[in-house]
């Protein structure tokens, strides 16, 4: 039961920290390599609302995730644009800003225990015997109602259904009005504010640190490699898939191995099916 | 008639400043300590602090007396970030030869601080000759086995702080046992780190406490360096009856494990052999108390408030003065020592001559923050004790409301160890 319980939090936990990159790189074609630093960023912009300025939790959380929305939208504004459609300069220009952003706060002296945030409900409760925290039941909840809020906002609203006309088709969408620059960063700021929300539900069980924003880049390109990149669904699947892959390690072979998984299972999705499981950019190769 | 007064003035200042206490050494050609530390990490910029402020004290009284001219310390810090989750060991390697030969360091002192750049970095130093005292991390007893091994080769490194082997055998078992006799529990389980001092000292942990007729349950839980979900290990030593939990681990993280450790209501002790997290004064207010009970090994005393020596509470206070909080971890006293112990053997050895640097701090017999300073002449491994009177005296402490209670060893303790309310 411990199993099922803990894979099913840790792969809420994946899906939320890969849903950012997942959005913006199927609606752009864009890799996010800022993802990691965006979700540091705004871990340290709550806690300075929260400690520093002393207001309220959420008021904390939504000034955070709109700043950091602002932030992403900036970075492709004024960086992103010019480097558009070139693969390898796109993921040096966002792996370049989100280093400068880690490292900068790490220049500034943003290190140590200090920068915590504080759990949404505290205490916890026995289910089927195994005692698990209210925050990370509460985590799980609202990382479903994010993937249901997804999929109503890319099926039932304007912006959404000109995302996923960009996403489908690009050149069709232009014919059609939509303006693809304007949607890339919509969708930019939309994965940061993502980016943001994955980090103020799960910083609070642990600590702000720099070294996280590495760490979290690396699983959520896991996550959407194996989702098959560009999809978010693929990348809510393949969370799942790696997140009880790394709890079935952790219980079998040891938690030393956990990382491995996910390294491992880009190396064998890279192998077996490039696309991923829900992804189409090498569809006709495969096929063929 | 305008640059004439600014001349007297000029003229009037360096009278001034000359006469001033250590102003004829501040003139004077300064002796380059190199401090090659993971600054980003506790252990680092502790070290640092302790460093600079033994110096800061150090010149402020005219510095060191090299044959007869006062000469003053300057410090030289790079950042090896060898603590860090991937960082190859050879950057530790790159901040130390450049220590030597960019900012022409007489001295090593600090780190490397992983035990793998450390044991890697003791062929750099013997290349270049150049004297280092170990001051925080690098807790292998391979580090003074080397020395004593290939003495003309290794015998420029020096460690004024504990290592494992000691930590282990004479004080974190003799702990261990005092627990289990008091409060009647056997039943242990271990949590590490997966980096080579923590695998060493968790082994050899399991095996004694098996001699000693305890339970240990399983292998040692082995979580990578950076990790942050311990709900699975945590789980089974809940499952498994465990009674106290080993943690050897020196990332930060390890405040996840105890708040887990917390929610969760294991009933089990946790008790930091290696605890980073823990051994900080913050560590209470970032977890909101959730880490209360929880033991964690400083290493060396003067590392929390304790009166080891009339010198501990002299250094805790001029520590807490100049950096507005308490010493933070391991590393911290013996960084500070580290100077004073450099220059009473420059100044007896009347020259910085590596060799005869050497000769000198293996003579080295004072009375420091942490107990009676003396190193080993054929490991120059600092001699430890657990009577301040005789060497280097440890620290374990229990976060007992809101503070750092030194509970082992007997001569120093100043509370008793309590456990959590959902363990009776």
């Amino acid at each position: 039961m411990e199993i099922l319980i803990y894979g099913l939090i840790n792969s809420v936990n994946l899906a939320l920290i890969a849903l950012g990159f997942a959005l913006v790189y199927g609606i752009s074609r864009l890799p996010n390599f800022a993802h990691g630093a965006l979700y540091v960023v705004s871990g340290f912009i709550t806690w300075t609302f929260l400690r520093r300025l002393e207001l309220n939790y959420l008021l904390s959380i939504v000034l955070a995730l709109v700043i950091v929305g602002i932030v992403g939208a900036l970075i492709y504004r004024f960086v992103l644009i010019r480097v558009r459609g070139m693969a390898i300069s796109e993921i040096i220009a966002s792996y370049a800003i989100g280093l400068a952003i880690l490292e900068g706060f790490r220049w500034c002296g943003f290190k140590g225990l200090t920068y915590t945030l504080p759990v949404f409900v505290p205490g916890s409760v026995l289910i089927f015997g195994i005692p698990v925290d209210y925050h990370r039941m509460l985590v799980v909840g609202i990382g479903a109602a994010i993937v249901a809020f997804l999929w109503f906002f890319t099926h039932y609203t304007r912006i959404g259904l000109a995302l996923r006309g960009m996403a489908q088709d690009e050149r069709a969408a232009l014919m059609l009005g939509i303006d693809s620059d304007l949607m890339a960063v919509v969708a930019m700021a939309f994965g940061s504010a993502l980016a943001g929300l994955a980090a103020v539900l799960l910083l609070p069980l642990g600590n702000i640190v720099v070294e996280a924003g590495y760490n979290i880049l690396v699983l959520a390109i896991s996550v959407c490699i194996v989702g098959g990149l560009g999809s978010w669904m693929g990348a809510v699947l393949a969370a799942f898939l790696i997140g009880f892959a790394q709890i079935l390690t952790v219980v079998y072979l040891g938690a030393h191995y956990q990382m491995v998984v996910a390294l491992l299972a880009i190396i064998l999705t890279l192998i077996v099916r490039p696309s991923g499981l829900f992804g189409r950019q090498k569809e006709l190769e495969e096929r063929v | 008639m305008k640059t004439r007064g600014m001349a007297v003035a000029v003229f009037l200042l360096s009278a001034i400043l000359c006469l001033l206490p250590g102003g004829k050494a501040l003139a004077e050609k300064p002796i380059v300590i190199g401090c090659p530390l993971s600054t980003a990490f506790v252990y680092g910029w502790d070290a640092e602090r302790g460093i600079r402020l033994a110096v800061e004290e150090i010149n402020a009284k005219g510095g060191v007396n090299v044959g007869g001219v006062q000469r003053p310390f300057k410090i030289a810090v790079i950042d090896t970030r060898d603590l860090e989750p991937g960082v190859p060991v050879s950057e530790a390697l790159l901040a130390v030869e450049k220590l030597i030969l960019e900012k022409k360091a007489d001295f090593i002192m600090g780190g490397p601080i992983r035990s793998e750049a450390g044991l890697a970095a003791m062929d750099l130093l013997s290349k270049y000759k150049k004297v280092s005292i170990l001051t925080t991390g690098v807790l292998t007893p391979k580090y003074h086995a080397r020395v004593a091994k290939a003495y003309d080769k290794y015998k420029y490194c020096f460690r004024i702080t504990g290592e494992a082997k000691w930590m282990v055998g004479g004080e974190i078992i003799p702990c261990l046992l005092e627990i289990g006799k008091k409060y009647n529990l056997n039943r242990l389980f271990i949590m590490i780190q997966d980096v080579a001092h923590a695998r060493a000292g968790g082994g050899i942990i399991a095996k004694v406490m098996k001699k000693k007729g305890w339970t240990v349950i399983g292998q040692p839980e082995i979580y990578p360096t950076g990790s942050t979900d311990f709900s699975m290990g945590l789980l089974k030593a809940r499952r498994e009856k465990a009674q106290i939990i080993l943690i050897w681990m020196d990332m930060p993280e390890t405040s996840i494990l105890l708040k887990q450790w917390y929610d969760m209501k294991i009933p089990a002790l946790p008790f930091g052999s290696i605890i980073s997290a823990a051994e900080q004064p913050g560590f209470w207010k970032a977890t909101k108390g959730k880490g209360e009970y929880c033991l964690a090994n400083v290493v060396n005393a003067g590392n929390a408030p304790s009166n080891a020596t009339p010198w501990t509470m002299k250094f805790v206070n001029a520590y807490k003065k100049r950096w507005k909080i308490e010493p933070e971890a391991y590393g911290s006293s013996t960084s500070y020592m580290a100077p004073y112990v450099l220059k009473d053997a420059i100044e007896r050895a009347g020259s910085l001559d590596s060799d005869a640097v050497v000769a000198a701090l293996e003579k080295t017999d004072m009375m420091g923050v942490y107990g009676r300073i003396r190193f080993d002449p054929k490991s120059h491994q600092v001699i430890p004790s657990l009577d301040p009177k005789e060497g280097a005296v440890g620290t374990i402490f229990q976060w007992q409301a809101g503070k750092r209670v030194v509970v082992f060893p007997k001569s120093i303790a100043v509370g008793e160890i309590k456990l959590p309310p959902w363990m009776k």
